[in-house]
């Protein structure tokens, strides 16, 4: 049987940079391949290469035993490539069919025939089982269904083969079980599929073979139903992360409290009441949308409060900026690293002692002597793998850049930091670094509050969790007593639903 | 040891070099020479030092407004109003001495005008949020509209000896220092090492680089575009005035099309127009190069016509530049 999609000795070099080397494999048709490995290992430079925004240094690409060779995105869609990118790219002003069939609409008289256009949407959307309307503006959609509208789009193209990059970063479970479902379809229909992702629990879910990356070269290739995480966990990072969770060492030495919120209200959240200590590390769980980057943005100074009232260590908090908040001690690495923490075309050097560069500065001029010891040391105390301080951050991995913005913030020596989705699209190895580094956090007495969508995680890092849903707080549960599934049913089930139970 | 010290210098030597080499400056100098060899080859009076001390005396004037615009560039704006500020500018400073004020009052109210600009800008921008561009726009608009209302639509004559002396005194009694060159070229330098040495600097870098990330680290966006704003209406401001000391009037049509020329300067000197990225430095040598480019343009009695065409070409050209740039930037 010959392979539909070859790969032939692929290598891709930066300057500097062996990016990949010497990757050769193939993918069938109806076959669904995991693309595996940390960031960095090379998934999407050769997603790239597919796709042409890249052209490989060496090597050739066959598709049905024809070599082929891309200059541009637009050459390998006419090849009949579609990649699905975590960031969608869709006109929201525009209804579902114009954007599924953006490019080609069907035209009568030099004017889009919208009757047809609707009907022939309407025929893809059936195919497809979904719920939605052609009409409808894709801005008033799920973001599931958006992505759905990116996945009909592709078959609407008559694409042989689908990618997808982190296709799953911002659904829900339900929202990723009809994802899944469509996938399936498009593999039975013959498709080549090829599927990138960080959660491995996907990857069996769904695939037929995992491609195990690392470093640039090709580890392995697995079959999915002979292999367990805990061996492609070990081919990606080439050690043993068995047991993450278990062997950090945490901090015992739980402090005073340091900052407590009494019945705060806000436009987004209702009667919030907690308290934090020093050295405590609380974990805010519930589903996207459920009000958990908003008590962030509230402590933070970012978002104004309505009624009720702060206390930091004692005395009243009400931050009126970021500037006040960092002022008493708070810091935020917030949710969006690229679009809300890092200023991706500067250096590594200016990124990260943004927030402590005024105590670097003399008279209003920055000590660059300073600055630059400064900086060598976060490099090494946070292990950020970068060739120079005065790299650009956009060319540093996703680990990387995080750990930019945690050094950037602990400098500061915060009483409390507020991590927001800290490992969002992070690989496994420096995922457990960060892990680690919040551990260390603690153990210096800093009070932590981490948010995040992965339940392992946020168990197996808190010392407490607070289970938030449309805006109020609905449960306080210790790490001994949590499971992921008293969380999520704090977390997704209905209050009145529990209240009819209770009569 | 002595050896070892010179080594170092040695070092330090090549990393400027290398510096430079990387900030493609280099190709701006070579750009710049070749512009000037030309000229040279097709005008003898090109390359003579009279000629030499024109294109910086008009440069006096640009200069000012090409710093402006660089910083406020690198923050991520980009101000239209400076040309119709610095002829509002030069008319109120020819009424204001005409009706009897003396010279120092008459620069000191003109500044606080200049200020003042700045800040209406800088409202409309962070308090409205309206696109910077159109705000400087209808700013550009309405303040060339107020240049003729005050002055009658008329150049208004100054005798003011005092005031004149701006656009005439050598600084030392050096001939080609000049105190339009001299101002021009403290400005770049005091500018050059703000940007460069000091917060604020950073801060201007950190805005245009990613606006967000920057309110988050505790930068405040309101205080850095006021002052961006401000420092481009008190440049203006002042250049309308040391134009007009030259000039002996003030005109209400004066500077029309100077802030296009400040801010070709400023990309052709590789500040990018999509913020964050760019310095002084650069845009200096981005000055020379438009300004030998005009004066040979002018000695070559070219009809003012074409070199309106030569002008938008080279903005083109400076905007390709900057793409190109950025997307190697990006690899």
């Amino acid at each position: 049987m010959s392979e539909y999609l070859r790969f032939e000795k692929i290598s891709m070099e930066f300057p500097g940079v062996k990016a990949l080397e010497d990757i050769s494999f193939g993918v069938n048709k109806g076959e669904i391949v995991a693309f595996l490995g940390e960031n960095g290992a090379g998934k999407s430079t050769l997603l790239k290469i597919l796709n042409g925004d890249y052209h490989q240094t060496s090597g050739e690409i066959f598709i049905d035993d024809k070599e082929v060779e891309f200059n541009s995105p637009n050459e390998a869609i006419k090849a009949g490539i579609s990649v699905i990118y975590q960031e969608r790219q869709l006109a929201p002003y525009l209804s579902v069919a114009e954007n599924i069939f953006m490019g080609n609409p069907p035209v009568k008289g030099g004017f889009i025939d919208f009757k047809d256009l609707n009907k022939k949407a309407k025929v893809i959307i059936d195919e497809f089982d979904l719920p939605i309307e052609p009409d409808e503006q894709v801005r008033n959609i799920s973001v599931a269904y958006q992505q759905m509208v990116e996945i009909m789009k592709a078959y609407n193209r008559k694409s042989r083969i689908i990618c997808f990059d982190e296709p799953t970063a911002s659904l829900t479970d339900s929202e990723i079980k009809i994802l899944f479902k469509i996938i399936k379809k498009l593999k039975d229909e013959g498709k080549v599929v090829i599927y990138v992702s960080h959660r491995i629990n996907e990857i069996f879910e769904l695939t037929d073979r995992v491609v195990v990356l690392k470093d640039g070269k090709l580890m392995d290739i697995k079959n999915t139903g002979e292999t367990n995480a805990k061996e492609l966990i070990k081919l990606m990072v080439g050690r043993d992360l068995g047991d993450v969770f278990d062997s950090l060492s945490r901090n015992e030495k739980i402090g005073p409290t340091v900052l407590e919120l009494k019945g705060v209200n806000t436009k987004y959240l209702e009667d919030i009441n907690f308290q934090i200590h020093a050295g405590e590390v609380v974990g805010l769980a519930g589903l996207v949308g459920a009000g958990r980057t908003e008590i962030a943005r509230v402590i933070f100074g970012i978002d104004p409060i309505k009624s009720g009232s702060m206390v930091l260590d004692g005395k009243p908090y009400v931050p009126k900026s970021p500037r006040q908040a960092m002022n008493r001690g708070v810091a935020l690495c917030p949710e969006d690293r690229k679009m809300e923490g890092l200023a991706l075309i500067r250096s590594v050097r200016e990124n990260t002692s943004l927030a402590i560069l005024g105590s670097l500065c003399k008279a209003g001029f920055v000590d660059s002597k300073r600055e630059f010891s400064f900086t060598k040391k976060a490099i090494k105390n946070f292990n950020i793998k970068t060739p120079h301080m005065e790299q650009e951050v956009i060319n540093l991995s996703g680990g990387n850049q995080q750990k930019v913005i945690l050094a950037r913030w602990m400098s500061m020596n915060p009483k409390l930091i507020i991590l927001d989705e800290p490992t969002k699209g992070i690989d496994v190895g420096a995922k457990s670094e960060i892990y680690d580094m919040i551990c260390e956090v603690a153990k210096q007495g800093v009070a932590v509050i981490m948010i995040s969508s992965e339940l392992p995680e946020i168990i197996g890092i808190s010392d407490r969790i607070l289970v938030l849903k449309d805006g109020r707080i609905k449960a306080n549960i210790l790490r001994k007593e949590a499971t992921e599934q008293n969380i999520l049913s704090f977390a997704m089930i209905d209050d009145h639903k529990s209240a009819e139970e209770g009569v | 040891m002595p050896t070892e010290t010179v080594e170092k210098k040695d070092s330090k030597f090549n990393l400027d070099i290398k510096k430079i080499m990387k900030s493609g400056n280099i190709g701006l100098i070579i750009a710049i020479f070749a512009i000037v060899l030309v000229f040279s080859i097709l005008n003898t009076n090109y390359f003579t030092s009279r000629n030499l001390i024109n294109i910086l005396t008009s440069a006096s004037l640009t200069g000012l407004i090409c710093v402006g615009e660089s910083l406020l560039l690198i923050g991520g704006y980009m101000d239209l109003s400076p040309g119709s500020t610095a002829a509002f500018a030069g008319v109120a400073a020819a009424l204001l001495m005409k009706a009897g004020y003396s010279a120092p009052i008459t620069v000191l109210i003109v500044i606080l005008v200049g200020a003042l600009v700045g800040c209406c800008n800088a409202f409309f921008i962070t308090q409205l949020k309206i696109n910077a561009f159109i705000t400087t726009l209808a700013l550009q608009s309405i303040l060339r509209g107020f240049a003729f209302i005050i002055s009658n639509g008329e150049g208004v004559l100054i005798t003011n000896s005092a005031f004149l002396k701006i656009g005439t005194f050598k600084i030392f009694g050096v001939p080609f220092l000049t105190f339009p060159i001299f101002f021009m070229l403290l400005i770049f330098i005091v500018f050059g090492i703000t940007l460069k040495k000091t917060r604020f600097g950073r801060e201007i870098y950190v805005v245009g680089g990613n606006p967000t990330a920057a309110r988050l680290s505790g930068i405040s966006l309101k205080k850095t575009t006021y002052i961006l704003f401000i420092i481009m209406g008190v440049l203006a401001a002042v250049g309308g005035m040391i134009l007009v000391a030259r000039m002996n009037t003030g005109q209400p049509q004066a500077c029309s099309g100077l802030e296009f020329d400040g801010i070709t300067a400023a990309i052709l000197g590789g500040v990018a127009l999509s913020g964050g990225i760019g310095s002084i430095s650069g845009a200096f040598i981005g000055l020379l190069i438009l300004q030998c480019f005009n004066n040979g343009l002018i000695m070559l009695n070219v009809q003012s016509f074409w070199q309106n065409v030569a002008k938008g070409t080279l903005l083109l050209l400076a905007l390709s530049f900057d793409y190109l740039r950025s997307r190697r930037r990006v690899k």
